[in-house]
Parts: C-alpha cells; sequence; structure tokens
C-alpha cells in the first residue's frame, strides 16, 4: 500500500482510477512540493539572499545617484525604490517561472513532470507560491535598506488597498510567468536571450524607475499587457498619495485591469501546458536536452 | 620500451599554436553565444537590451529636465553605451569559462590539451565582447540621430583612451574568470554583480562627486573611471561634469595607463595562481549544479 491510498489496488486499471478527493490531494502535495525549496531556500541558501538583495539594490542604488544629480524632487527616489522592489519579482518571473521548465529539461526533471501523475499547473503553482514568498523576503530588504539609506518619506493613506494592488498585480506577473514557462520550453535554444530580452526593455516599458506617464502614448499600451507596469503605476500612486503623482489611470481602473488580466493569463498558461503536454506524448522532443 | 625513451622532444606551445587556438575558440564562442538562433532574432536580442538601457536615462533625464542641459545627456548616453563593453567583456569572460566547465563540461580537456587555456579563453569570449561593440555603435547612433548627441571626436586621444580601456576591462574580466572558477555556488552571478558594483562607482551615468566620500577612493583606483572619462573626452571633446571635469586631458590619460599598468599583472598573475589553484583541487572538472 502506498502512502497515497487507503487500499491495495487488484490490477492496473484499478491502480489508475483515482477518486476526485486524492487527485486533489496529489495536486496539492505538488503544489507544496515544488514551493518547498524555494521556501527553504530563504534560509539555507544565503548566497541567493546575498545576490537577490544585493543586485537589484546596486541598480537602485545608481538611478537614485542620477535623480540626485538631476537635482529632482525625493518623491522620485522613492519611485526607484518601489521601481527596484518590484524588479525583484519580475527578475524572479523571467528567471524563475519563465525559464524554469528549461532549466528543468536541461537538468532531465522535466520527463519526471511529465510521468508524474499530477497535473503540470500544479508545478507551476508552486514554483510561483514558492517564488512569490522567497522573493517577497527580498523586495522587502530592498525597501527597507533603500528606504533607510536614501530617506525615502511614503505617504500612504490607503494601505489595505495599497497591499489589495500589490496582491492583484502579483495574480497577473505570476500568470504571466506560467504562460511564458511554456512558451520558453516551446521556444527552445532561445530561452536564455529570452530572458535577456525581458530584463531592461520592460524596465523600460514598464516604467520601473520613472513615472509610467512618461513614456507617452506606449504606456496605453503597457496598460493593456504588462502588469508590472499597470500595478506599480497603482502602487505609486497609493504610496506617495501626497507626492501629486498621477498615474496614467486611477486605481480603480487600473486594479480592474490587473484582475482581467490575472484571468487572461492563468487561463492562457492553462491552454499553452495543454498544448506542451501534446507535443511532449507526441513527438517526444520535448524531454531532450539543449533542444 | 620504456616511456621515457621518446625519439623527439616535445615541444613547447608556439605562437601558431596559440593562434589556432584562438581563431577556433572564436567560432566556438560565436556558434554557443548566438545559439543557432535565427540572425533577425539574434540581432533583436542584441539591439533591445542597451538601447532599452540607454532609453531609461533618457527618460529619467527627460522628466526631470525637460530637455535641459544637453552636456548631462551626452554624458548619459555616451557612459551608458561604453559600459555594455565592461559587461560583456567580464560577462563575456566568466560565462565561457563556467558554461564550459558546468554546462557543457569542456574545461577540462581544453586544459589536458597541448594548447593554453588563455587563448582559448579569450577566443571563447570575443563573440559577447564583439556583440557589446555593436550595442557601443548602435547607442551611440541613436544619440545622434534622435536626442542631438554631438560627437567632436579626437582620435589622437580616443584611439589609446580605448586601447588603454579594453586592455584594463580584460584583464579585469581575466582576473573574474579565475576566480569564478574557485567558488562553489552562485558564481554565474558575479560578473553582474561586480560589473554593477563597478558601475555604481565609474560615473558611468552620474558623476563620481554624488557617491558618499567613503567610495571616493574605489573609484578613483578603479581603470573604469578613467577610461570612461577619457573616452568621453575623446568623443565629446568635454569631460564629465564635477571633480573629473577638471582634470587635464594627459592627467586622465597617465591616471588611465597607470590603472592598467597596475590591473594587468595583478590580473594574470591572479589568474595564473587561481588554475594552478584549481587544477590542484580538483577544481575544472567541479559541477555546482548552480
Amino acid at each position: 500500500m502506498s502512502g497515497y491510498g487507503s487500499t491495495v489496488a487488484t490490477n492496473p486499471r484499478e491502480a489508475a482510477d483515482w477518486s476526485t478527493g486524492r487527485v486533489i490531494r496529489s495536486n496539492l502535495r505538488a503544489v507544496a512540493g515544488r514551493a518547498y525549496p524555494r521556501v527553504i531556500g530563504l534560509t539555507r541558501e544565503p548566497s541567493w539572499l546575498f545576490f537577490e538583495i544585493f543586485l537589484p539594490f546596486l541598480a537602485v542604488s545608481a538611478f537614485v545617484f542620477v535623480y540626485r544629480a538631476l537635482e529632482a524632487p525625493e518623491a522620485f527616489v522613492g519611485f526607484v525604490v518601489l521601481g527596484g522592489a518590484m524588479t525583484s519579482f519580475w527578475l524572479n518571473v523571467v528567471w524563475m517561472m519563465a525559464a524554469q521548465f528549461y532549466w528543468e529539461k536541461d537538468q532531465g526533471n522535466l520527463e519526471l513532470y511529465f510521468t508524474a501523475p499530477m497535473h503540470l499547473m500544479s508545478v507551476l503553482a508552486g514554483m510561483a507560491i514558492g517564488g512569490l514568498v522567497m522573493t517577497s523576503s527580498r523586495a522587502l530588504a530592498v525597501i527597507g535598506i533603500g528606504s533607510l539609506l536614501y530617506g525615502v518619506t511614503y505617504d500612504i493613506q490607503q494601505p489595505f488597498l495599497l497591499a489589495g494592488v500589490f496582491l492583484l498585480t502579483m495574480i497577473p506577473l505570476y500568470g504571466m510567468g506560467m504562460l511564458f514557462a511554456s512558451l520558453f520550453l516551446l521556444w527552445g535554444r532561445e530561452a536564455f536571450h529570452l530572458a535577456q530580452l525581458l530584463q531592461e526593455p520592460i524596465y523600460f516599458l514598464g516604467g520601473v524607475n520613472f513615472p509610467l506617464r512618461a513614456i507617452g502614448p506606449i504606456a496605453g499600451v503597457v496598460i493593456a499587457t504588462l502588469p508590472l507596469g499597470v500595478g506599480l503605476d497603482a502602487m505609486r500612486q497609493l504610496a506617495f498619495a501626497g507626492s501629486g503623482v498621477q498615474g496614467v489611470l486611477p486605481v480603480g481602473v487600473e486594479m480592474l485591469i490587473l484582475a482581467v488580466m490575472g484571468v487572461v493569463f492563468i487561463v492562457a498558461a492553462r491552454l499553452a501546458l495543454g498544448y506542451l503536454e501534446h507535443l511532449a506524448r507526441r513527438e517526444g522532443r520535448l524531454t531532450l536536452r539543449w533542444q | 620500451m620504456a616511456v621515457t625513451d621518446r625519439a623527439a622532444p616535445v615541444r613547447g606551445m608556439t605562437l601558431a599554436d596559440a593562434w589556432r587556438s584562438f581563431r577556433t575558440a572564436i567560432g566556438l564562442g560565436w556558434a554557443i553565444e548566438a545559439n543557432w538562433s535565427d540572425p533577425f532574432l539574434f540581432a533583436v536580442y542584441t539591439m533591445a537590451k542597451p538601447l532599452a538601457a540607454a532609453g531609461i536615462l533618457v527618460v529619467m533625464f527627460q522628466v526631470i529636465t525637460q530637455g535641459q542641459n544637453p552636456e548631462f545627456l551626452q554624458f548619459l548616453i555616451v557612459g551608458s553605451a561604453l559600459w555594455n563593453v565592461v559587461f560583456g567583456v567580464m560577462s563575456g569572460l566568466v560565462q565561457s569559462i563556467l558554461e564550459d566547465r558546468e554546462r557543457y563540461r569542456m574545461i577540462k580537456y581544453v586544459v589536458v590539451t597541448p594548447t593554453s587555456l588563455f587563448p582559448f579563453l579569450l577566443g571563447r569570449s570575443l563573440a559577447r565582447v564583439i556583440v557589446s561593440f555593436v550595442a557601443v555603435v548602435l547607442t551611440m547612433i541613436v544619440g545622434i540621430v534622435f536626442l542631438g548627441v554631438e560627437l567632436r571626436p579626437n582620435l589622437l586621444y580616443l584611439v589609446p583612451a580605448t586601447l588603454l580601456g579594453v586592455t584594463a576591462v580584460i584583464a579585469l574580466g581575466v582576473f573574474m574568470a579565475g576566480w569564478c572558477l574557485q567558488l562553489r555556488q552562485e558564481a554565474w552571478s558575479y560578473p553582474e554583480a561586480i560589473a554593477g558594483a563597478l558601475y555604481l562607482v565609474s560615473g558611468a551615468i552620474f558623476p563620481i562627486d554624488i557617491l558618499p566620500g567613503f567610495l571616493h577612493p574605489i573609484a578613483y583606483a578603479s581603470p573604469t573611471t578613467w577610461w570612461l572619462e577619457a573616452s568621453r573626452r575623446g568623443l565629446l571633446d568635454h569631460g564629465s561634469p564635477g571633480t573629473l571635469g577638471g582634470l587635464s586631458d594627459g592627467m586622465v590619460m597617465l591616471l588611465l595607463a597607470v590603472s592598467t599598468a597596475i590591473a594587468i599583472p595583478i590580473a594574470l598573475a591572479a589568474f595564473a595562481w587561481f588554475m594552478q589553484r584549481a587544477r590542484q583541487a580538483g577544481l575544472l572538472d567541479m559541477t555546482t549544479g548552480s
């Protein structure tokens, strides 16, 4: 008898006939199992902690000094610190969600995922939950250190709404990561270049270091497609309410856009995974290393 | 017959051997870097990153100054463009050696061949260096055509500054490549971390006077600071705002030459020591799984 069932199967057909409860339990175990290394990595891998705080902090510092050299209002320093914290999540989405299946393939784990009795969405959900927990600690550190060192003052009049916008941003952001995980795998060897392509260009389009309105009409496209840009624009309006910062759209509308994006990206990720599994079974090519 | 009864002595490595290794490694490096990708897609990847990096700075500048102070914009564009070379060289050298150890697991075979690792490593990383120079040219073109950057090149100053500066950056990359062989975890992140730290202290996108005082000695000791300053003078005919801009052209070139002359022997000696240690400690065929 395995730990997964309460009865001994008498034949393979019976063994494969899982109850709904067993399917759910198995998938929840997969979510927890995939989230575990990322959560436990919080304390067991100090080098991750150092690099994931230090690298965004270096970038934040460089942009803070540029604003200081330009004698910009102090609110801009706060924009950069908040943007720097959000880049931690974006980097996590790009390297540890989008590119993850590609790395798993290289390490030989992907074929185990395909053959294990669980849905791949459970693996992606586990990666997202673990990554979110792990990256939150890094982002908080960037905000804490950056705010202390550079004297950022926040004017938060609606803290619960701010927390809600943050959580609402994370859903489409990690949903996008889930979708990209399948797409990166389909695009094969381009994964590394794609991950590179999704950094500076996205920081530029997402208004990570400046108010999103500054890029003019392109901001409209960003608002329609990029959760990082929409979420950051809404969070800046709420975190620096007294600075007179103007968002591209009111916070309520941006929250609605984030909610729609969340649904769209997760459904798209589910469809892309279905296609991926179909290809994996038909061609067997997706589990070949370095393809 | 005893193995010591060799008919002919084993010859050492000649310049021709080194050249052949270098040339072969260039082809290999290019194939890996381009990753057999579609040339159009590869061009997009190559262009988008540096242009976006420069774009961020330009928008920041425009938001605050509304286009006033064009000299500062030129300072930003040149610094942002040239930094691609620093990052390209450092990450090129380090990632070449790490990829060959960790991913392709070929470095141990390269080391046991009669060739030297050094020309192989330089050739293997050259593709990234070339791509980084393309990024420099592209960023400068965008600066000139769309942002009104006015170049007044002084080749007599620019050419030696570039030669010295790139040599210094290669020396830093060689040092980093040897160092990263010694690391257990996260060696891949070191080039980004070190290049990021140098970006902060070298006055790439803001005058070093803005930095806290305790970072000034590091800024003055780094050859990248003097290379960027000399390049700005060679390209724009004026230096950075602030203290560095007050120095004479000759003094800047002298400081670049001195810092480069110090960096090269230190880097080569360190690389030799790192390689010796890697051989003794069995680090050449180690995989960290990172």
